[in-house]
């Protein structure tokens, strides 16, 4: 999973303190391309997520007599699972909890990472403790995390969504920390903070519009990881309670039943590559477009 | 080099240390104890006493913190509650499994990088290079239990002709071709995510390098570009690719835990996960100090040698920026 | 020059891609290898392998707690009498003659003179004083400890006979006698470790490998004569699903964890053979009564009587067993073939029972996660009472936790698990099983009567006379009216065997396959 986090270095070499309004830009990264593939790609999930409860034919967790385990038809478009439910219906509910994994646990891991990054790396020795705090959060894979966190909380959705949290900080504290102290280290910053500018006067005019850059391009990275996550730990059971359903719920309701019904995890397995996929695709045209 | 070493050492100690005290707490703060994953819900109460005397539970937790800490030092790591046996053994067997898994992951993702962006590089052209990179994009996008499932679902499923998943029975050694087919599934789906990585990054430092002047000066002189790229450029880009390389295996042992579960491979993984539901605290406390001494480690390797590559780095020792 | 080096490169690399693909496609391929069984039969040994679930946990290796433990306690220990299947009149084994005394306090056994241990070592009756005060050490956590602690006193002046005394008279000493495995004193230490196990069994233990498998080989020397294999072999595969890909490619003869539904379609296929023991164990939901809401019977009844059993065994057990109100098997003393009818789905007296009770609120209902069959179970449960009318939150509990809360009485409310013993003496039950002890118990059910029946039961000479029997009847009368317990079903066991095992395949009644019988053809 590291290995899509971007390295802070590389997009620090063309920081320019003076380009502030990068916004056109990005807009054009979107517009074309693969930005556009990304966009139309999370697009669809998100219109699928929303509009669940018109396009399902059945609420998600009624159970239908008899319909135990049917194959695709025009009455079940993927079929029904091991307690009578209908597939496409869970299918589109399940998109729900991963969008609100995906718009909800990121952003606030990016936030409150971004805060303790801000603030402790200030000061030397707040920052030196943050760091090595990081050092130990990031030194465990985030599934064993996954695993010895559920173990502590009991599986759920909210577990996923603080696992995920927890994953999150530590990445965009060293990235906002790598950008404060880059700009920190330009003349002009040390000749303001000679002459008497407050660290809020350089966080507002040099940090923050220069961070936000990288931290959208992380914050797409982070959302596809956490699609991810959100799959592997479902996977390995610690995810949704059921009756709930999510992405990864299903796929792992599906592999139980390969041999009776492959075609059961499909849909599911395709969205999911369709929302990381596309998560990533948005990064990638954003860095993209920044380099140019 | 010897002095940034020096320097570096403490914190990293204070961080495995640390480490070690915290996973030792948070551990038996789960809910849920061996005792009871041992004694089963039949058992009495004298003799879930009995157990916990005979595990030494019954000590107050720092002590057991400090034998903890002595036996890991004289590394002798104790016996595993369920299995009975050594934890050392358990964690050899585990270790040599998950090891051949990942390396041959490492080999493979190198072999796929290493073609894919000379190839890329020398033919320079615009159509093959969008199809590499849309291939890349994919590998890094469809995540690992995707690939695993989807390949299981094909190749053992469907058209029944490579194992669904286990290790050779008769051992690695025995037969190689037999060993081959077993490895593939896994090591495929292990790799694919890291040879993306690779291949982007050592794309992006091939055409550093074919910016060079010598690469110019190579080219007034006629020796065709495929000869450059496959000799001069590629020998400057190999060693920051190792760097790469160095921190994507710490990745892929990370990765293995959900390979392991897919392909029920014998390795580490498939251990952490056995230990945190029994709650085998030595089996648990070890892996997991393992990991993080693994990160911290390379970790500090990658940064002694970026100290010895860049003085001002040694120079300016342990300021924060260093790092 | 240049022509000439690209011509070897190519040619390089394309011998280079022959040799690959010959190692991959060329060679032999490791499915059809494990069809034949091609690998591990060398020197034309006939090994039976065994996909098992569950490995060994030397700790309790005596707790019948893994199918792995079960193979090997099976095939590798005898005891001293053996029940039939169907009924608890035991039947001669390592004791070929017994005697319990009238006022049920002792039992005096003949033994064969004719079996020595794997090491070479005679059996005698000091090994079976042995093998009874270990069960009775609490740190084995037997599941028939109590009883076995109530076993004080032993004769072996005689080697080949032993008489027992008793606390007090036990009415299921058979079954305890049934159960205990005879062990070898000498080499116990090892037997702690896991390092070894000597028996008298029909096969001996070679090796384990922690985490992946166990071997054992033929014990040419069994008293019961030698059996049909020349080995077994168990191997560790902890995914169900993993261990019909197994059986499907041939690499092993035999699964045990396979699910039901992989087992019903195995079933249809003509090359495999599905066997099913009788008893398995025995699913069911219980109740809190810590519970404000559950302590009111009404609604436990209620509960009772909206749980849909039928489809439950159908869709989740492939109808791999039976439904029932009570926890006996057809077989036992207890049944009362009326009474395991008493619940049957009746949303009508669910309704009007709960409109008595009124609101309930939300009960929490919880289940072990990460078990696909308490999951549907689960889910099924659920819809049933939503159906009645009364509102439950899922709680997937993660294993060890889930039993720490069983033990403390933690629930709150209702949870789904298993209990085992339907098929023994009743009061081996009623004293052994957790959720059943009648001095403490995860329901919080305590009352006077019910633990004065279930003693009753316990403390006399015979386990199936009349007076037992009556017995029975006042206990059963306690679980259906307060319904603290509420059974869907008794399960069966279940394992597939590939076309190529052969001759007779059986179960003992404690659960254990015996394998001395069985034969591998081509």
């Amino acid at each position: 999973m590291s290995a899509e986090i971007i390295i802070p270095g590389e997009l620090d070499d063309s920081l320019d303190p003076t380009q502030h309004d990068v916004r056109p830009q990005r807009r054009r990264a979107l517009t074309q391309g693969r930005g556009l593939v990304g966009l139309v790609l999370v697009g669809i999930v998100v219109v699928l997520g929303f509009a669940a409860p018109l396009l399902a034919p059945y609420s998600p967790n009624e159970q239908i007599p008899g319909a135990n385990l049917l194959g695709p038809s025009s009455t079940h478009w993927l079929g029904t699972d091991e307690v009578n439910r209908d597939v496409f219906s869970r299918m589109v509910h399940g998109i729900r909890v991963d969008l609100l994994v995906v718009f909800l646990a990121v952003p606030l891991g990016a936030i409150l990472g971004s805060l303790v990054g801000l603030v402790t790396s200030w000061w030397r020795i707040t920052d030196v403790l943050t760091q090595r705090v990081f050092d130990v959060i990031l030194a465990f894979p985030s599934l064993i995390l996954a695993i010895a966190l559920s173990a502590f909380l009991g599986p759920g959705l909210w577990t996923v969504v603080i696992v995920i949290v927890a994953a999150e900080l530590p990445v965009f504290g060293r990235l906002v920390r790598t950008s404060l102290r880059t700009v920190r280290e330009m003349p002009f910053v040390e000749a303001a903070e000679v002459v008497g500018a407050g660290p809020l006067w350089v966080l507002r005019r040099h940090v923050l519009p220069n961070s936000l850059e990288p931290l959208t391009i992380q914050l797409a990275v982070s959302m596809s990881v956490a699609v991810f996550i959100e799959g592997a730990m479902s996977f390995l059971g610690l995810g949704v309670r059921p009756p709930a359903a999510s992405l990864g719920s299903l796929i792992r309701d599906g592999v139980r039943t390969m041999y009776d019904a492959p075609y059961f995890a499909v849909g599911p397995l395709l969205v999911v590559v369709a929302l990381v996929l596309g998560l990533l695709l948005i990064s990638q045209a954003l860095a993209e477009s920044r380099r140019a | 080099m010897a002095r940034y070493l020096l320097k570096r050492l403490p914190s990293t100690l204070v961080v495995l240390l640390a480490a070690s005290f915290l996973i030792f707490v948070m551990i038996r703060l789960v809910p849920g104890d061996p005792v009871t994953a041992l004694a089963g819900p039949d058992a009495t109460e004298e003799a879930r006493a009995a157990i916990r005397a005979d595990l030494g539970l019954d000590r107050p937790v720092l002590t057991q913190y400090v034998v903890w800490l002595g036996q890991v030092l004289t590394l002798d790591l104790g016996r595993s509650y369920r299995l009975g046996g050594q934890v050392s053994d358990l964690l050899a067997t585990g270790a040599a499994n998950t090891l051949v898994l990942t390396i041959t992951a490492l080999l493979l993702a190198t072999a796929i990088a290493l073609v894919a962006s000379t190839v890329g590089v020398i033919a320079d052209k615009k159509w093959l290079n969008a199809i590499l990179s849309a291939i890349n994009t994919v590998a890094v996008a469809v995540p690992t239990f995707v690939t695993g499932l989807v390949m299981v679902l094909l190749f053992a499923v469907l058209l029944p002709i490579l194992p669904a998943g286990g290790t050779p029975p008769a051992g690695y050694l025995a037969r190689i071709d037999i060993t081959v087919q077993y490895l593939l599934l896994p090591a495929v789906c292990l790799a694919l995510p890291a040879s993306a990585a690779l291949t982007r990054f050592l794309t992006e430092s091939l055409r550093t390098q074919l910016r060079q002047p010598y690469v110019m000066t190579a080219r007034a002189l006629g020796i065709p570009r495929r000869r450059i790229v496959l000799t001069q450029a590629l020998r400057n880009a190999l060693p920051s690719a190792l760097t790469v390389l160095g921190i994507q295996f710490g990745t892929l042992l990370g990765g293995a835990v959900l390979v392991e579960a897919i392909f029920s491979w014998p390795g580490l993984g498939r251990l952490i996960e056995q230990g945190i539901s029994a709650r085998d605290y030595p089996v648990v406390q070890v892996l997991l100090l393992l990991s993080v001494a693994v990160f911290v480690l390379t970790q500090l390797v990658t940064d002694v040698l970026h100290a010895a590559l860049d003085p001002r780095v040694r120079l300016a020792g342990s300021t924060p920026g260093g790092k | 020059m240049t022509a000439n080096r690209t011509d070897l490169t190519l040619l390089r690399r394309g011998a280079a891609v022959l040799l690959t693909a010959a190692l991959v496609t060329g060679c032999s391929s490791a499915v059809a290898d494990q069809r034949n069984g091609g690998f591990s039969s060398g020197g034309g040994e006939q090994i039976l392998h065994i996909g098992s679930t569950n490995d060994i946990v030397p700790g309790t290796v005596f707790t019948n707690s893994s199918d792995t433990t079960n193979t090997l306690i099976g095939s590798v220990y005898d005891s001293l009498v053996d029940y039939p299947l169907d009924s608890l009149d035991a039947q001669p084994s390592l004791a070929t003659s017994w005697d319990v005394a009238k006022d049920g306090t002792s039992i005096t056994l003949d033994l064969r003179d004719d079996v020595s241990f794997h090491s070479g070592r005679e059996f005698t009756s000091k090994d079976v004083e042995f093998s009874i005060r270990t069960w009775a050490d609490p740190v084995w956590t037997v599941q028939l400890q109590r009883t076995a602690a109530a076993v004080t006193d032993f004769d072996t002046s005689d080697p080949h006979r032993i008489t027992l005394g008793f606390d007090h008279p036990l009415s299921n000493i058979l079954d305890l006698l049934d159960m205990v495995p005879i062990i070898d004193s000498e080499s116990f230490d090892q037997l702690k470790t896991g390092e070894a196990y000597v028996g008298t069994g029909p096969f001996v233990f070679e090796s384990w490998t922690p985490n992946a498998k166990v071997e054992l080989s033929a014990n040419e020397d069994y008293w019961g004569g030698a059996p049909g294999v020349d080995g077994i072999e168990v191997s560790v595969i902890s995914d169900p699903q993993a261990q019909v890909s197994a059986l499907r490619s041939g690499q092993v003869d035999l699964v045990t964890g396979a699910s039901n539904r992989d087992l019903a379609t195995l079933a249809e296929d003509d090359k495999y053979t599905v066997s099913q023991s009788d008893y398995g164990q025995q699913v069911y939901v219980g109740a809190d009564l810590a519970n404000p809401a559950l302590k009111d019977v009404r609604l436990r009844q209620a509960v009772a009587y909206s749980l849909d059993r039928e489809r439950i065994l159908d869709e989740v057990y492939q109808g791999a067993g039976v439904t029932t109100s009570i926890p006996w098997a057809e077989t036992s003393p207890a049944y009362d073939e009326e009474l395991a009818h008493h619940y049957d789905l009746d949303a009508a007296k669910a309704k009007s029972l709960l409109a008595e009770v009124g609101d309930v609120g939300t009960l929490p209902l919880s289940y072990p996660a990460g078990n696909a069959n308490y999951e549907a179970t689960a889910q099924i449960v659920q819809a049933n009472l939503e159906a009645t009318g009364i509102r439950t939150e899922l709680k997937p509990v993660e294993f060890t936790q889930f039993i720490k809360q069983l033990i403390a009485g933690e629930f709150g409310g209702l949870w789904i698990l298993q209990h085992s013993y339907a098929q023994y003496t009743p009061s081996t039950l009623a004293v052994s099983a957790y959720p059943f002890n009648a001095d403490k118990n995860a329901s919080h059910f305590v009352d006077d009567d019910y633990k004065a029946h279930a003693d009753g039961a316990w403390t006399r000479a015979s386990g199936v006379d009349e007076g037992a029997v009556k017995l029975y009847g006042e206990l059963n009368k306690d679980l259906i009216d307060n319904a603290f317990l509420l059974e869907i079903a008794i399960l069966k066991g279940q394992v597939a065997t590939s076309d190529k095992v052969g001759g007779e395949f059986t179960w003992s009644k404690r659960g254990e396959l015996q394998l001395d019988d069985v034969t591998l053809g081509g």
